[in-house]
């Protein structure tokens, strides 16, 4: 069974689809990369997909279950994780507690948030997170003062800190030094082996997501326009066309 | 200089009052982006809820209890509810103009259904004073710092040290990242409104016996909350105490050394002042929110 499928999601803004009965699915374990020019409803589609925009129509399914129309609250504690192409760290937060709180309301009770350690548990995990994205040496400071980059990586590591089953990577290269980007498929590689999770991430950097992914969507205009292999992506006439045109 | 100290002291007690409804204005312009210009009608209506209670009976501890449960749930639940989420969605500007309503509307409510005249009200810590190296001390000044100093640095330690505090500072960074992390975030700003209404009826119990139970005894304590706010930093919660102490402190030595006349004048001058040289408070920061 899919871990997630995607029916016939379609979003219309006035006179223009964003997205236009989009459908696919991902397997267990798999990598799913989803490219596409800008404007193409790539980042419409994932939040569409989590609840943060509501769809005009379709369905999602995860683990078998219909999620259409839950709420980015409803699907995190599912065990949907997801980043933003835009940073989205609690900037007056150490590295380590924003670690930690975006595990920590998977858990516990109300009393027990009330009164339970701060870490609730989850220093051990934090520890395991800061160690494998070789952020220990800033793991204290205010995650606001960390660099666009290392910002970046807090933003994936908070999106794994809970073990999320699904997590969606919007454009996890952006602002990115070209020099860490092997580092960093390196390390998402290491997580899918690690975790058994399965993600979908949107890219614009082409040899990062032929390299990392299984299979790859292209989307334009709204709409699937091919889905293979990167090898058959990057052989397909129809996406080299809607990238670099006729 | 036993007069200084004794003004000094009774200053830094009433700046604390006033820092607990300074906190309130922060705590909910962070999580909820809301400026209530009825808080000090807020800090009016515990009041009455503990004067009606004694009036029945109860003593002054039973009834301020019963007071923050109907604050939590008038001040709290109801607010938000039907004053603040129907609102947000059209902008500060039309929290602000609802909540200047709302003021007049408490007030006038008060004075129809209850009374006009202003009703004295005991004090939790008694009328006694006694003598410390020559400085006259109240009890009341003393429980009042006591009481404000503690509920302020719990409040600090919640906010800082538990799960449910650091998810409300998350929420209040960054509502829609915190909501994908899994972050109820309807429920964190309903605690920060909460936590409001405690504040207020708080700041009623203590303040109440030098401001007399009146309709409109929240007029200068919301202004002056509003200005310490402002004066602190209005993103940050320890400004809002540094704040509420400054405006307590200088409105006592300008009501004794200069004139009383224009003791209620202070925090309006501090805070012209303060916004000229730094319009983010005195430990505000630019554009950032944080409870």
């Amino acid at each position: 069974m899919s871990i997630l499928s995607v029916r016939d999601i379609k979003k219309i803004y006035g006179a223009i689809q964003a997205v236009g009965g989009v459908s696919f699915d991902v397997e267990p374990g798999e990598i799913l990369g989803v490219i596409g020019p800008n404007g193409s409803g790539k980042t419409t589609l994932f939040n569409s997909i989590l609840g943060q925009i509501k769809p005009d129509a379709g369905k999602v399914e995860f683990e078998g279950k219909d999620i259409s129309g839950g709420s980015p609250l409803e699907l995190s504690r599912l065990g949907v994780g997801r980043t933003f192409q835009n940073l989205q760290v609690f900037g007056k937060l150490s590295l380590r507690d924003n670690l930690i709180l975006a595990a920590q309301e998977h858990t516990g009770t109300f009393w027990g948030r009330m009164f339970a350690s701060p870490d609730n548990g989850f220093a051990d995990r934090a520890q395991e997170m800061l160690d494998l994205f070789r952020l220990n040496h800033v793991a204290d400071l205010p995650a606001g003062s960390l660099s666009y980059g290392q910002q970046k990586l807090v933003d994936i590591a908070m999106a794994f800190m809970p073990k999320p089953r699904l997590v969606l990577l919007d454009e996890p290269c952006a602002g990115v030094n070209p020099s860490l980007v092997d580092g960093l498929r390196e390390l998402l590689v290491e997580l899918n082996k690690k975790q058994g999770g399965s993600f979908i991430v949107i890219e614009h950097n082409m040899d990062f997501i032929m390299k990392l992914c299984h299979r790859v969507v292209c989307m334009v205009e709204g709409k699937v326009l091919a889905v293979g292999k990167p090898e058959e992506i990057q052989g397909n006439r129809a996406v080299l066309e809607a990238y670099l045109g006729n | 200089m036993t007069d200084f100290m004794q003004l000094l002291l009774s200053g830094v007690a009433m700046g604390a009052i006033y820092a607990m409804a300074a906190l309130g204005f922060t705590l909910l312009w962070q999580a909820a982006g809301t400026i209530n210009f009825a808080q000090g009608e807020f800090v009016m209506l515990p009041a009455f809820a503990m004067l009606i209670g004694m009036s029945m009976g109860l003593p002054l501890w039973a009834s301020f209890i019963v007071a923050v449960a109907l604050s939590i749930l008038v001040l709290g639940a109801a607010f938000k509810k039907w004053i603040v989420d129907p609102m947000r969605g059209s902008g500060v500007v039309s929290v602000v103009v609802a909540t200047l309503g709302l003021s007049i509307g408490l007030k006038s409510f008060v004075k129809a259904g209850y009374s006009a005249e202003p009703h004295p009200f005991p004090s939790i810590f008694g009328d006694e004073v006694f003598k410390l190296a020559g400085v006259t001390i109240s009890y009341s000044d003393v429980g009042a710092l006591v009481f404000a100093g503690l509920m302020v640095v719990g409040l600090q330690m919640f906010l800082n040290k538990t799960i449910t505090g650091r998810a409300m500072q998350a929420v209040a960074q960054n509502t829609f990242s915190a909501e994908a992390l899994g972050i109820n975030v309807k429920r964190m700003i309903f605690y920060t409104f909460a936590i409001n209404a405690i504040l207020v009826s708080v700041t009623a119990l203590l303040i109440t016996p030098t401001y007399l139970a009146k309709f409109d005894m929240g007029d200068n304590i919301g202004l002056k909350a509003f200005f310490a706010a402002i004066i602190g930093g209005f993103n940050n919660s320890r400004g809002a105490l540094l704040g509420g102490i400054l405006v307590g402190v200088l409105e006592n030595l300008a009501g004794a050394y200069l004139t009383p006349a224009y003791k209620d004048g202070v925090a309006l001058v501090l805070f012209l002042a303060v916004i000229l040289v730094k319009p983010d408070g005195l430990l505000g920061t630019p554009q950032e929110r944080k409870v």
